[in-house]
């Protein structure tokens, strides 16, 4: 008996991908999606969650993928580049761009940045006129001007920006807005101010200033803006972070024949995604780690940079170890271009008269992203100094309804998570998942990258997706005892499980630590006092729906009703030929994992007018054996049933595919058999009763529908 | 744990052959922990006698229901207002509450759906073993913790027999000669002049009630 | 005074031979009558077994008073798999009165081995809780305490098993058995003469008789069977192979032949006070094997 409450309540923990996700996105959901194959739903889930995801999923730096767990047990899962085949597969469709005015409060957002992009979307949203002000020609901020276009392609910022623009959000190009108090002159109601961190941070070393040093971000907004800048043969740079990456790769697209990059820590230290360090060196880019400039000498139109080795010493205040210079170990480099590309920092008008905290940046209240000035609020890179886009997505977004708080005259209250968040996995289950290997997306070979600034990483195909896509463990979306009076302590849960989660805890009650819990959903199925659920609402619910949708709309004799795993199956596209209404007589009910297929839901297919019922798993790609194990004993008990009725034990059948099987053709041998076992029972049952057949098979003739 | 097995199918259907509505009494207690008469298996019988009953033209409607125990007269009313219009109980629990029950509803028809069998243990999932005869007078301290009435064929007190072959008993060759078993542990104890000991016949008496004082 | 003749023999110091004939399942006394006679000049006491590998025969009492009958010195076999007991005490008053005085005590196989496999087990005594209460009906009142209107007296003998897998065990009941009154004992077959070797110094030390069990194997075919389904048997590899290494036909002259053998040699070795014969079903080949083995028969 199952009140209303736990049919349809979420209680689930959230993930580690999620927790760490400055967006929260629901990424078990929509990577559940994905494996089942139902690719637009998991788009739907991605773009209920991001406005932007064809952004992210180029350039986000996935700290969802650093706290994966199934990075703990072998790599973690694909994520972004799993949104990305999701975004790309879904094109244009799922776009959200209904968006009506209700509102009068004109709101001003200066930087049309990530997050100012997220801010004026959801303000839109929200029914208030948005103008995003842009001192440049193009939109996008750092996402237009920062990033090399082999990393996220111009027409993905432009469309966005399309988009916004036929949401209705007024974009003005090429206005630099100098002065605050002009916005509200004009009539505007809040400000957003999201300028990003532009200005390169200088050495201070002898000789930066004059030709050939570049501030790196200046560069990497001349190239992506269109120039072509001559670099000579050898460039240098300097800094650890992405910008050094970017503008390290990019010279080499525009023909520097050797490139360095200078970092003064050690490559555990460096900032920049492994990623792009390893893409960087496949590239050619060398590293030089443990040097830095001391000053610039010139000759002869070349640069002399007198370079200097250092040693890791004392952590200093960002934790890091601080790098101290070597004694005479000074050394030349001789260079064409040296590129510094040590940190960035807001350029800010004086006029603003915004209070500036740490590093030239905007000091807003934490809760409510205000200023010191009423009505303007501010976020992203001018905030944070130098930080992600998703971060300044995920501000965007507060800032939005933070604007509609004050404009509505609200106090803003920070929203409150019920949920936990889901712990550490024990070694001792890490050591009973199986290890699949992960599917990397494929890239360009890096001989054909460098020629030009074509995209590097190509999406994935539907296998591969599906493929990495499965690996997800589903963290905190497992099974919970949910009334413990009913529970008997019979230990079943305890001694099924494939992982041994299930445990005594000290006062002597089972119970199921949701940390460690794989949703493989065995215990689900053979706990004796059904006092066990998955903490998923859709997991709970999905064969009885699908059982209730078959007898209230289903054919009034479904010949035989197979129950297929989504994963392997129905969702890679081996069963999708067979419809879910009748073709050949046979109904299919997809099951995310038939391992949830419990023996009674076998014996209510047969009670719905079925002559033959099959279970498909997914055979060899399961990632645990025990599935098909208490399949085919629940099958077994079904059997013997069916045989005390003198139903013959042909009539129930489990496919695991695998080993060279082709599941198609035993369907068809399954199909022919149930159809020969049923004509038999016909004949036999004329000449016992010489009645309606329909009603012969256990099928109420009142509860035939017309098709 | 008392354990127990469901009834073959065919025998549970020639018993409620007569009556029309059947609730299907589940009990919440050890017929749950040995998978003979729990939540589950109740739902999964009621399928099994629906599909069964279709066949044989059968008209049934069966009402499931779990308690929590039925061997005890409070849980018992909580039925009381659910079995109105009920013509029999087929009841998953054992013996004991089939009596339970009879006692209770003396004008309802009470069907036995499992076959009680013994007193025992889970040795793994889905094995279940007999310990324990309830016979009244336990004297396992004097075998080492190993029951003689149970775990030996016979029975026997001054054991073992000439029948055991590689430590197993000539009934099964799978069973463990008990003795053989409360020799080893005996010994491993150091109490072996315990089996020397000559052990009367058994007193078969037993009491059939026991009273408490506080 | 000894009891028995049986017990006569074997404190004289005399090498007993003893066989057994297994009664029929049904009214037809003829075939066990002439095993009878035919046995009862060639040894010095015959058992009559007592639903053995708990088969439903004739029982063991009537077909002592049989041997009684015929002229020869029965030996009573009293199983407590089928008596609680009342019946077992009574059983026994009535054999003392007809003359009986050999009982051998057995606990009995189990009832799942023979032919009424659902019947109810009694097994309300063991073998030694059953020597030890025919004690106490010697001394004059029965197992409840009550006193007896006249007391049976008996030559008590139990089995024991020189060729279990694990000895000690085996050991602690054989002792058992002499401390609740058996003063001699047949024991389960022996195939090897080695095992006797070990058991007997150990034995020797209680002063009771013991007689070698040896059974007559007519086929290798009969050797598997025993081992898988005859409880107390386990006959050994070299010994089946011998078997089945036979001609056609000869099986059961083999079988006669190792039996022989085995007796030749523990009447040489001294080793025990005679030997029980267990032809199981071929009661005819006794007289062959007690000539092959060098004993000679015993006219009465």
């Amino acid at each position: 008996m199952r009140t209303k409450v736990t049919a349809y309540q979420d209680r689930t923990l959230i993930p580690s991908c999620q927790a760490a996700c400055p967006l929260h996105m629901r990424i078990r959901e929509y990577v559940d999606l994905i494996a089942q194959g139902r690719i637009m739903e998991a788009l739907k889930v991605i773009r209920e969650d991001n406005p932007f995801p064809s952004i992210c999923a180029h350039v986000c730096t996935h700290p969802c993928e650093e706290a994966c767990r199934r990075g703990n047990v072998d790599k973690p899962v694909a994520i972004r580049a799993l949104k990305r085949f999701a975004v790309e597969f879904g094109g244009d469709r799922m776009v959200e761009i209904e968006a009506e005015t209700r509102r009068k409060e004109k709101v001003a957002v200066v930087g049309s940045g990530p997050a100012g992009m997220a801010c004026a979307y959801y303000l839109r949203r929200l029914g208030y006129p948005v103008t995003i002000f842009e001192a440049h020609s193009e939109p996008g901020g750092m996402l237009r001007v920062g990033i090399p276009r082999y990393r996220l392609p111009r027409e993905i910022v432009q469309r966005e920006f399309d988009r916004l623009i036929r949401m209705g959000v007024e974009l003005r190009l090429s206005t630099r807005v100098v002065s605050l108090d002009l916005l509200f002159q004009m009539g505007y109601k809040a400000i957003f101010v999201t300028i990003g961190a532009h200005q390169g941070l200088r050495l201070g070393i002898e000789g930066e200033e004059g030709p050939g040093v570049v501030d790196g971000a200046t560069f990497l907004r001349e190239v992506n803006l269109g120039f072509r800048p001559s670099l000579g043969e050898k460039v240098g740079v300097v800094g650890g972070g992405n910008v050094a990456i970017d503008a390290a790769r990019t010279a080499l697209r525009l023909g520097a024949k050797e490139v360095r990059v200078l970092y003064r820590r050690g490559p555990e230290e460096m900032p920049a995604s492994e990623a792009e360090v390893h893409q960087a060196k496949e590239e050619g880019v060398q590293f030089d780690y443990l040097v830095a400039p001391l000053r610039i000498e010139r000759e002869r139109n070349k640069l002399k940079v007198i370079c200097i080795r250092m040693k890791l010493g004392e952590p200093d205040s960002s934790g890091r170890r601080r790098p101290v210079p070597i004694e005479g170990s000074e050394f030349p480099l001789m260079l064409d271009t040296l590129i510094v590309a040590i940190g960035q920092a807001p350029q800010l008008p004086e006029d603003f008269r915004l209070r500036i905290g740490k590093g030239a940046t905007i000091h807003v209240d934490p809760v409510s992203l205000a200023t010191n000035r009423p009505g303007v609020f501010a976020g992203g890179d001018a905030v944070t100094g130098p930080a992600t886009v998703v971060e300044a997505l995920a501000v965007g977004k507060r800032a939005a309804f933070r604007i509609d708080d004050y404009l509505n005259h609200r106090y803003p209250v920070p929203e409150k998570e019920v949920r936990q968040v889901v712990g550490d996995l024990l070694p001792e289950t890490i050591a009973m998942i199986r290890k699949i290997s992960r599917v990397d997306p494929p890239y360009l070979p890096p001989e054909v990258r460098v020629k030009e600034f074509i995209p590097v990483e190509m999406v994935y195909s539907w296998d591969e997706a599906i493929k990495e896509a499965r690996r997800c463990l589903k963290c905190g979306a497992g099974a919970e005892i949910f009334s413990r009076d009913r529970c008997a302590s019979c230990l079943t849960c305890l001694r099924v499980c494939p992982y041994h989660v299930p445990r005594l805890n000290g006062t002597g009650e089972v119970e199921i630590p949701a940390d460690q819990c794989q949703a493989c959903g065995i215990c689900v199925a053979q706990c004796p006092a059904k006092v066990i659920i998955l903490r998923k609402p859709q997991d709970r619910r999905q064969i009885e729906e699908e059982l209730n949708h078959l007898a209230r709309y289903g054919p009034s004799k479904p010949m035989i009703v197979g129950f297929c795993c989504q994963y392997g199956l129905y969702g890679t596209g081996v069963l999708s030929g067979l419809y879910r209404e009748k073709k050949a007589g046979v109904y299919i009910i997809p099951v995310a994992c038939v391992g949830k297929v419990e023996a009674e839901h076998l014996l209510e297919a047969f009670s719905l007018g079925a002559e033959g019922v099959f279970v498909a798993g997914c055979g060899d790609q399961c990632s645990r054996e025990d599935t098909a194990l208490w399949l085919g004993r629940r099958i077994e008990k079904v059997r013997e049933s069916l045989g005390e009725m003198g139903l013959e034990p042909e009539r129930i059948k489990l496919f695991m595919p695998g080993e060279g099987r082709d599941l198609l053709v035993d369907l068809r041998d399954f199909s022919q058999k149930v159809a020969g076992l049923y004509l038999a029972s016909l004949v036999r049952q004329e000449v016992k009763h010489d009645s309606c057949p329909t009603e012969a098979f256990g099928r109420d003739p009142t509860h035939d529908r017309p098709l | 744990m008392i354990v127990a097995q469901q009834k073959p199918l065919e025998e549970i259907l020639r018993m409620i052959d007569p009556y029309e509505r059947v609730m299907i009494l589940g009990c919440g207690t050890c017929m749950t922990v040995c998978g003979a008469g729990g939540e589950r298996e109740v739902a999964f019988l009621q399928k099994a006698l629906e599909i069964a009953g279709r066949r044989q033209e059968e008209k049934h409607t069966f009402i499931p229901y779990t308690l929590k125990r039925q061997c005890d007269p409070e849980f018992l009313d909580l039925l009381t207002d659910r079995i109105e219009d009920v013509d029999a109980i087929l009841t998953l629990g054992c013996g004991i509450g089939v009596q339970a029950l009879a006692e209770r509803f003396p004008d309802l028809p009470i069907l036995p759906g499992v076959d009680t069998s013994f007193l025992g243990m889970a040795r793994e999932w889905g094995v279940w073993d007999e310990r324990c005869a309830a016979c009244g007078h336990c004297l396992l301290g004097e075998t080492a913790g190993i029951c003689p009435i149970t775990r030996c064929a016979k029975g026997i007190l001054n054991g073992p027999c000439a029948g055991p072959k590689g430590g197993k008993c000539e009934v099964d060759g799978e069973r463990d000669c008990a003795w053989v078993l409360i020799y080893r542990r005996l010994e491993r104890l150091g109490q072996l002049d315990k089996m020397r000991r000559f052990y009367p016949p058994r007193n078969f008496e037993r009491p059939k009630r026991i009273l408490r004082r506080t | 005074m000894a009891l028995s003749l049986l017990e006569e023999k074997l404190e004289a110091g005399e090498f007993v031979v003893t066989a057994e004939v297994g009664p029929p399942k049904g009214t037809d006394l003829t075939e066990m009558i002439h095993n009878i006679d035919l046995l009862k000049d060639w040894v010095d006491a015959i058992n009559v077994t007592d639903h053995q590998s708990s088969v439903m025969r004739f029982p063991s009492l009537g077909g002592c008073l049989l041997v009684k009958e015929r002229g020869g010195e029965p030996i009573l076999q009293v199983t407590c798999r089928d008596r609680n007991r009342l019946a077992l005490q009574a059983d026994l008053l009535f054999a003392y009165t007809r003359g009986i005085r050999n009982v051998l005590c057995l606990t009995g196989d189990s009832v799942e081995v023979g032919d009424h496999r659902g019947a109810k087990p009694v097994f309300d005594l063991d073998s030694v809780q059953l020597l030890r209460g025919i004690k106490e009906m010697e001394e004059g009142h029965d197992m409840g305490g009550n006193p007896l209107k006249g007391a049976p007296q008996f030559y008590l003998g139990a089995s024991v098993h020189v060729e279990a897998d694990e000895m000690e065990p085996q050991l602690m009941k054989f002792e058992k058995k002499v401390m609740a009154g058996a003063r001699f004992f047949q024991t389960q077959g022996i195939f090897r003469v080695e095992s006797l070797r070990r058991f007997m110094p150990y034995a020797s030390q209680f002063g009771v008789k013991v007689l070698a069990g040896i059974i007559v194997i007519s086929s290798a075919r009969m050797a598997r069977y025993m081992n898988e389904k005859v409880p107390g048997i386990t006959v050994p590899n070299e010994i089946i192979e011998e078997l089945s290494g036979t001609e056609k036909g000869k099986a059961l002259q083999k079988g006669i032949e190792i039996a022989a053998r085995t007796i030749r040699t523990i009447k040489e070795e001294g080793l025990c006070s005679g030997v029980h014969i267990m032809a199981i079903g071929n009661e005819k080949v006794v007289p062959e094997l007690i000539e092959a083995a060098g004993l000679n028969g015993r006219a009465r």
